[in-house]
């Protein structure tokens, strides 16, 4: 016996074909309208670059750089009220890359951005979200006055400069003075130049004190190695950049010397295998960090002083080269008002600004000639005027593509080899060397 | 279930009421594992000074008090972001409830051609992983629709919870066919038969379904982290999962810090459930959920 | 009677908007992605985007070790937490079952975890497992060397009983709605032959529930293979030599941190396809029985 169900079923089957025909089609119109409006939207136009009116940029979130960034907004808005910037500090995030790159997919990037890092430039470029100086007129030269030759170091491989050379934090050792005293070490002329007296002062400090000698992250974030391996390894290669010409550097001689140097101290247990959970320095848990002039408005409770980061023999601190940890300003191709952008990134660093800059924050302008033009701040700031001397020797993060890639690669086989252990140094660089080579060529993984 | 009575005095009663015994202190010291994290979260947002000794644990109340909100207040405003986590979660709620109400009633009670084939596509939900799905729907948003720093852009991929839906269509799956076919006799039209016969018998399965959803939108960080970039905007999930990984390091007790967040985010979710529990749980066992 | 058939249409069409606009759109977009070199650019930005056909799923299947290596991380997970996830469930749904006294505060102290944000939960799990925490005080010299979440073995294990924890409220809710249905002469069958709690609960109870073991084993796999937010709030990228490292947590540090969204989305479908073929194998094999 068919049930009344299916009778109704079949009588309304036609209707019911048409209106569900009807649904369907509707839908698939939906979702190509959908699929349609995301992929529309222009980007800025030429126009842009001559375009002046109103514009955006985001400052990092340190601190003092939050309050330089406010007061220089602050003198240009009161020059320029048609081309007024609004400034905020940059959304937070597991890392500004990642912050960066959804802005400039989203095509709401600011203008500028006042805390690129040069390793995050060739992605930003391959994106499309930047402007080059080039498209500037005078942009490029700006730059080189203002830098100087080391300005080469930025320039991206297409042979355009997509960013300005803004500042850096020439990477150092600081050293408490008070517990260097306490372990029985010369808190006036500590013996950290050679890897031998470095390794003897760290013995002494941990069998003294009871704790870690100096405590690097044992993060495995792609920047970690910038404060690690890469200041020692520049300082030993006397400047040599981790890939340079398509060519590893670091996975034969000097740098894995470099390489099995950390790792005795960590099979010494001198360094935990865990990353601290607080500021291990400031907390006086380490005796020495591995830091730039930032250093300086932190650390403000402490008795401490700087010396070059150690070398394997030795070398006289002013042949010594070291990690920049360089942050610089980008033009990003949201930008509507480009030129303003322009004007207003000359504006910001500007002798003069560069100077309120380095009087705020401590970092160091990459402006050639630091420490002439500046001297009587040094004068009145030894601290600060060591870190001045080295910042006239730093070495850059090597422009290449896959450049974040690369740096993960390489943090994954020292974490693997130096921090842990699991595998030997020259096995584990090797390898890495090998995944970096094809990395730069631009072949995805 | 009622066991069969058997007094406690002969050999089978005495195991019975020994396993009762040994069960009950075995269900009690479950119990203090499950909850001892939650009491631990409190004493940990409520002390100055961490404290990881075992004493630690069981501090006098004079020790305690609020400086970790404090702390962590200065750098995530917490009201603000609460306030954002109820806007956030009370759209996908609501969503869910008549999006999701509508589409378990064709689910279940009425007939038409590519029923299972979309009920198939619901499981299917589940199997996909969110960040799979997370890419193009930042650029269809974001970049498509230009919902960046909204709240729309934040619920619109949550808008409707399949579980919820698969509550409903259990729910009303289970409602007598005469009921609803009488009214229809009378000449009452589906929508009226929904929302003035089968709705007023549903509040359990509604209950449910806005408990279930609202665990979803109130624990979302991802998401409305990468569609949000002005901090004002945030949901409380993401501050605080933002203050975790970036700022806690450069505050003087991180973990207190952290952990009054963390009480601030767990408790409106707590206190909710512990009302609203007796409909949970009776509904849940009434509704089986078989695939 | 015939404003049935299209109103079911109406009524579900909302729903399949939902879907087609929130589900199969990023789907198709991803699966489409995981074809080519794909990054995403800036709106109007002329990229090259060069067609690498099945060159992503090549190197990723092939010759990507991190992969493999978070493969191996999932199934010690789910070794862990599935059959201690039937196992509890089932047992806390029977005691749950029994009428004891205070059922209402147990049930409410077993769901709890479910109801509360993975961020609140991972931050005091962090603060109780790490070098100085509470747990290693009371272990004292029993204590892991190196530590819980950065030691190779019990890191993902760490984890997966924070998830396990967190879970079971929801599972143990599953089986106390099964319970419901067991014939009740079954047990009144068992107390005649003189069995005692634990005969009964042998040889009547977990027979009974098989079917929802069957769903519990197949859900907490699911669930467990798209592993990433207790990995990614506790130990942020896998931990040492990444030991917790998920294989969506790859898929997400690819695709947003290295913005290399073309592998990223191989990763994604590659995983969908493993997690439905598990998922079928489990209901073949379990069905079986």
């Amino acid at each position: 016996m068919p049930h009344p169900e299916d009778l109704r079923q079949c009588e309304s089957n036609q209707k019911g074909d048409w209106v569900m025909k009807r649904t369907y089609l509707l839908l698939i119109c939906l979702a190509i309208a959908a699929v349609l409006s995301a992929c529309g939207g222009g980007g800025g136009s030429s126009d842009a670059v001559t375009a002046t009116g109103p514009i955006k940029i985001w400052y990092s979130d340190n601190a003092q750089e939050i309050t330089w960034g406010k007061a220089t907004v602050k003198a240009w808005n009161q020059d320029h009220p048609k081309e007024k910037v609004t400034g905020q500090e940059i959304p937070a995030g597991e890392t500004s890359e990642a912050v960066i790159q959804a802005a400039i997919t989203a095509g709401n990037a600011p203008c500028l951005v006042w805390n690129v890092a040069p390793a995050a430039v060739p992605q930003f470029q391959r994106a499309g979200g930047l402007v080059p100086l080039d498209s500037f007129e005078g942009g490029v030269k700006y730059a080189r006055e203002r830098t100087g030759d080391r300005v080469d170091q930025y320039f991206s491989p297409d042979g355009k400069l997509y960013q300005l050379p803004w500042k850096s934090n020439p990477v150092m050792i600081i050293y408490n003075k008070k517990l260097f005293e306490e372990a029985g070490l010369d808190p006036e002329n500590p013996e950290l130049a050679t890897y031998d007296e470095f390794r003897q002062s760290a013995e002494t400090l941990n069998s003294e004190l009871g704790i870690a000698p100096i405590w690097p992250s044992a993060d495995q974030t792609f920047f970690q190695a910038w404060f690690d391996y890469y200041p020692t390894f520049i300082a030993a290669t006397g400047g040599d950049q981790l890939v340079e010409n398509g060519k590893a550097q670091f996975d034969s001689g000097t740098g894995l010397d470099v390489g099995e140097f950390w790792r005795s101290m960590y099979e010494a247990g001198l360094i935990p295998q865990e990353s601290p959970q607080v500021d291990a320095f400031a907390e006086e848990k380490s005796a020495m960090n591995i830091a730039g002039p930032w250093a300086v408005a932190v650390y403000t409770d402490l008795d401490w002083d700087v010396v070059p980061v150690p070398t394997p023999d030795g070398k006289s601190p002013e042949d010594i080269y070291t990690f920049s940890d360089a942050k610089n300003v980008s033009i990003f191709s949201a930008c509507k008002n480009q030129k303003t952008a322009f004007e207003y990134m000359k504006f910001a660093t500007s002798e003069e600004n560069d100077r309120k800059f380095l009087e705020m924050t401590g970092q160091m302008p990459l402006r050639e000639g630091l420490e002439e033009e500046y001297a009587d701040f040094f004068e009145e700031n030894p601290l600060y005027a060591k870190f001045a001397e080295q910042a006239s020797r730093t070495v850059e993060v090597p422009n290449v593509e896959n450049s974040v890639q690369m740096w993960q690669r390489f943090r994954n086989a020292y974490s693997e080899s130096v921090i842990f252990g699991k595998e030997p140094v020259d096995k584990a660089f090797a390898a890495a060397a090998k995944d970096i080579e094809e990395l730069v060529k631009g072949h995805g993984r | 279930m009622t066991t069969v009575a058997k007094s406690p005095a002969t050999p089978a009663g005495r195991r019975r009421a020994f396993g009762s015994v040994a069960g009950f202190l075995a269900l009690c010291f479950g119990a203090f594992l499950f909850v001892f994290p939650f009491y631990y979260m409190v004493v940990g947002a409520l002390q100055a000074e961490p404290d990881v000794s075992i004493s630690g644990a069981f501090p006098p109340p004079g020790e305690l008090s609020l400086t970790n909100f404090h702390t962590i207040n200065e750098r995530v405003p917490l009201l603000r972001a609460l306030f954002n986590s109820v806007v956030y979660t009370g759209g996908v709620i609501l969503g869910t409830l008549i999006i999701g109400i509508l589409a378990g009633y064709a689910l279940s009670r009425l007939r038409w051609r590519g029923r299972s084939l979309v009920l198939n596509l619901v499981l299917l939900t589940l199997i996909i992983p969110f960040q799979l799905l997370m890419i193009p729907m930042y650029v269809l948003i974001v970049r498509g629709w230009g919902l960046a720093d909204s709240y729309l852009g934040m619920i619109l991929p949550f808008l409707v919870n399949s579980t919820a839906v698969f509550i409903f269509r259990q729910f009303f799956m289970q409602l007598p066919e005469d009921m609803l076919d009488a009214a229809r006799i009378d000449g009452a039209s589906e929508l009226r038969i929904l929302t003035q016969i089968v709705l007023p018998l549903s509040k359990p399965a509604i209950l449910t379904a806005a408990l279930i959803t609202f665990i979803g939108p109130w624990n979302e960080f991802l998401w409305p982290f990468l569609v949000t970039k002005k901090a004002e905007m945030q949901p409380l999930a993401v501050a605080l999962a933002n203050y975790i990984s970036s700022v806690a390091a450069s505050t003087a007790n991180p973990f207190g810090a952290i952990l009054a967040g963390a009480v601030v985010l767990a408790v409106p979710a707590v206190v909710l459930f512990v009302i609203f529990q007796r409909y949970f749980v009776e509904s849940e066992t009434s509704t089986s959920l078989k695939e | 009677m015939r404003s049935a058939r299209y109103i079911g249409y109406l009524f579900i069409l909302p729903y399949l908007t939902f879907l087609g606009l929130f589900l199969a759109f990023p789907l198709g977009f991803a699966v489409w992605m995981s074809f080519y070199d794909y990054f995403f650019a800036a709106p109007g930005a002329q990229v090259e985007r060069p067609f690498v056909g099945l060159g992503n799923y090549h190197d990723l299947l092939l010759r990507d070790e991190t992969f493999r290596t978070t493969l191996g991380n999932i199934f010690v997970f789910i070794a862990v937490n599935v059959p201690l996830t039937v196992a509890l469930a089932l047992v806390l749904a029977a005691a749950l079952n029994a009428r004891l006294p205070g059922q209402m505060f147990f049930r409410t102290s077993y769901y709890l975890p479910y109801v509360t944000a993975s961020v609140a939960v991972v931050a005091v799990w962090g603060y109780l497992f790490f070098s100085e925490g509470l747990v290693n005080h009371i272990l004292g010299n029993l204590a892991p060397h190196p530590s819980w979440l950065v030691n190779e073995f019990w890191a993902m294990i760490v984890i997966a009983l924070l998830v396990t924890w967190k879970q079971l409220g929801y599972y143990v809710l599953l089986y106390l709605a099964a319970l419901q249905s067991i014939p009740r002469h079954l047990y009144e069958a068992a107390d005649v032959d003189g069995a005692g709690a634990l005969g009964k609960f042998w040889n009547v109870t977990v027979p009974g529930l098989r079917p929802v073991t069957m769903l519990v084993v197949i859900l907490s796999t699911i669930i467990g293979a798209n592993l990433f937010t207790e990995p990614y709030l506790l130990t942020n990228g896998g931990g040492p030599v990444n030991q917790t490292l998920s294989p969506i947590l790859y898929m997400y540090q690819i695709g947003i941190e290295q913005a290399d969204a073309g592998y990223a989305a191989a990763i994604g479908v590659t995983m969908a396809i493993v997690v439905l073929a598990i998922a079928a194998a489990q209901r073949f094999v379990l069905e079986r029985e």
